[in-house]
């Protein structure tokens, strides 16, 4: 079972309403908002209603809000040293 | 100095080129692009599930993709008003978030 991962890229201001509609639908509340759908013929209408708007992509699961978040997270710079210790037993453990 | 000039007189006066520059036909092929992407996807994903849309269908039956299309149809669109019949897209309103690809037939 495989998702449709969707991301609105263009807002729907000025278009019919129906577009606006199917954004509502789809769950698409703001520029740049992610939702995961299920893939069937129903959303793929849905997506072909708004194709020119959005971005959608074939993904294997749904992933969480934050883990959409902490893909746009920046690389933080720093690192935190451990003691060879936990190190050590962090690459046991692997 | 009072200087005659139409947008002067005209109050408000809005200067649209009759053509599209280099780069906003440039961008528009991207868009063009990036919708026949979007479909591209979209029936792919179906596929593999062994499932199919009408919509997708349709699309694939009628309407042609970028690189099959030519600048005439990129960049243009019919006008019955025109001497030529065509103005060009950025005519349309909105049309940066349309798809506008084929003519009515004989045109």
């Amino acid at each position: 079972m495989s998702f449709f991962r969707i991301t609105l890229l263009r807002s729907a201001i000025g278009l019919p309403r129906r577009s606006t509609d199917v954004l509502k639908a789809l769950g698409l509340k703001k520029r740049m908002g992610t939702v995961f759908h299920a893939v069937s013929p129903s959303v793929a209408g849905q997506i072909m209603k708004v194709k020119e708007l959005v971005s959608v992509e074939e993904v294997d699961r749904r992933l969480t809000k934050q883990e959409v978040h902490l893909e746009r997270k920046p690389d933080p710079g720093y690192y935190l040293e451990k003691s060879c210790v936990a190190e050590r037993t962090e690459l046991r453990g692997q | 100095m009072f200087k005659p000039t139409s947008a002067l007189f005209g109050g408000l006066l809005w200067k649209t080129p009759w053509r599209l520059s280099s780069m906003q036909k440039a961008r528009q092929r991207k868009r063009l692009r990036a919708v026949d992407r979007v479909v591209d996807t979209v029936s792919a994903a179906l596929q593999r599930n062994g499932q199919t849309s009408k919509a997708v269908q349709r699309w694939y039956a009628e309407m042609p993709r970028e690189e099959e299309m030519l600048p005439k149809d990129k960049y243009t669109i019919f006008d019955k008003k025109e001497k030529t019949y065509r103005k060009g897209i950025h005519k349309l309103p909105k049309w940066t978030r349309l798809s506008q690809r084929v003519n009515p037939p004989g045109f």
